[in-house]
């Protein structure tokens, strides 16, 4: 329902202009319908369930398995993202059957194949980012760390360019979102789909993510070693 | 003598929402953050808009942010008056649903009002004040429509609320009534003349979030007419009626299995 109050906004917004914001009709449409789909798989994660565990003082049995936690969260990340994969599939199927937009595709394979490295590295990026989040609750326990979920939830809505392209943005903080992790989650890889980005732009990208994605990683590991001092398994 | 003591448990719920917005300060501060940053910067959304066009679907952007406003005005209404509906799952589950039944007083006017959301006040307060500031050249008639029709949007939101609790007496499930409403009403944010005209008769006719969230906004600009307003009164009592009807309902079904 997201994608159709989107959709139509832009639609209603091109009826009488050819170009806003430089960009055409079809690759707006094309980019908020990419994006609402990549919003399905990429920002996503099981480990939204992390902060109640935390809270609960449920952690502690996961603490007390033979298993490695953060790869356990992966696993089911992954698990779900399938899941989710399925229902796009379904949801977008019918929307192109039913409103029959005309859609951007990359010029060519290499473009393809990029997008969807992006998008995939997306989804490992906020899968650290989401699981920092839901670690604040080591210390920030009110209301099973919702409060602090709430607030990235809104935040990102915006900041990754969920509801609108992020160039479109003042050029002072559209740079400056260019240097930050949330931009590469949808925004990034939507730019390579409708060749915004040119080859040598591409890489750039692929490597600020894969920067973060190692930051993040090593950030994760040490809040979450701070954090399993402070632990004290409320509730158990 | 009746509506004081309704009057009494209400003010007494929402002294205690109000306790618990202070004892948990961090929480309340993040949620109203969260609340501020999603209306402004969709309000930022909207006035960049007008730097590019003229019109979406005929209506100017000082329109559409007119509609924004009052799509908040009527959600908020919901949100801060019967956010009890939100945590009604757990009292049917645990038995505690059973002790309402018992008090004398209405099990319905309970379980709406058993949370007060004060954390919507601020934006509340700020829209209205907007709201004002906007229409300040719009003529007294048109306020009073506004009025009228804000009466049939507060019929409407109650209604689905009431609905959205009866289904949890008789499936014990709210949370994803709630969500299906909550994803419904916010393609309200924007006129629903930006639609294709199926979803359209669907926003206005099955659950006429258009007539609760959209209509009074066209009322207060003088976009309605006498037809749509006799409509919307019509449709919000037949609403009305179907909610008590399937409540009274539910709690025939009611089985009070978990106490």
């Amino acid at each position: 329902m997201g994608l159709l109050l989107v959709y139509f906004l832009w639609q209603a917004v091109f009826s009488h202009s050819q170009s806003v914001f430089g960009y055409e009709k079809p690759v707006m449409l094309t980019y908020v319908l990419g994006t609402s789909v990549m919003q399905a798989l990429v920002l996503s994660s099981r480990s939204i369930d992390v902060g109640g565990q935390i809270s609960t003082g449920d952690l502690s049995n996961y603490l007390l398995k033979p298993l490695d936690y953060f790869r356990y969260w992966l696993a089911r990340d992954v698990a779900d993202k399938l899941l989710n994969l399925a229902f796009v599939i379904i949801e977008l199927g019918l929307f192109i059957i039913l409103l029959k937009p005309s859609l951007v595709v990359p010029a060519n394979s290499g473009l393809f194949l990029a997008a969807i490295i992006a998008a995939i590295l997306g989804m490992v990026l906020y899968f650290y980012l989401s699981f920092l989040v839901s670690m604040t609750t080591f210390w920030f326990v009110e209301h099973n760390g919702w409060p602090t979920r709430f607030l990235f939830q809104v935040l990102i809505e915006f900041v990754a360019g969920a509801l609108f392209p992020l160039d479109i943005l003042p050029a002072a903080v559209y740079a400056l979102t260019r240097f930050l992790p949330t931009s590469y989650l949808l925004f990034f890889p939507m730019q390579i789909w409708l060749g915004r980005v040119n080859f040598h732009d591409v890489w750039f990208g692929i490597g600020i993510m894969l920067a973060w994605i190692l930051t993040l990683q090593f950030l994760v590991k040490g809040v979450w070693n701070r954090g399993i001092r402070v632990y004290e398994a409320y509730g158990r | 003598m009746f509506s004081r003591k309704y009057l009494f448990v209400w003010l007494k719920t929402s002294t205690l929402s109000l306790e618990s917005v202070f004892s948990t300060k961090g929480s309340s501060l993040m949620y109203l953050l969260g609340k501020f940053i999603r209306f402004f910067f969709f309000l930022w959304l909207l006035l960049r808009l007008g730097d590019q066009i003229q019109k979406v679907s005929g209506f100017t952007v000082n329109q559409l942010i007119i509609f924004f406003l009052v799509f908040n005005l009527f959600d908020m209404f919901g949100q801060i008056f019967f956010r009890g509906v939100y945590w009604f799952r757990q009292d049917v589950i645990n038995g505690q649903f059973d002790f309402a039944l018992l008090r004398p007083m209405s099990a319905l006017f309970q379980v709406l009002t058993a949370q007060t959301d004060l954390l919507d006040v601020p934006l509340f307060v700020i829209v209205v004040a907007a709201l004002i500031k906007e229409g300040i050249s719009v003529p007294l008639t048109m306020w009073f429509l506004f009025a009228f029709m804000g009466m049939i949007s507060f019929v409407l939101i109650t209604a689905v609320h009431i609905f959205a609790a009866a289904l949890c007496v008789l499936t014990t499930e709210v949370d994803h009534t709630m969500m299906i409403y909550r994803d419904l009403s916010a393609m309200a944010r924007l006129p629903v003349d930006i639609y294709a005209p199926l979803i359209r008769i669907l926003l206005t006719l099955v659950l006429p979030v258009a007539v609760a969230l959209t209509f009074p906004a066209k009322a207060l600009m003088g976009l309605l007419g006498w037809p749509y307003v006799l409509f919307a009164l019509i449709i919000s009592l037949i609403f009305l009626m179907a909610s008590f009807k399937l409540w009274q309902y539910s709690l025939s079904q009611h089985t009070s299995s978990s106490s």
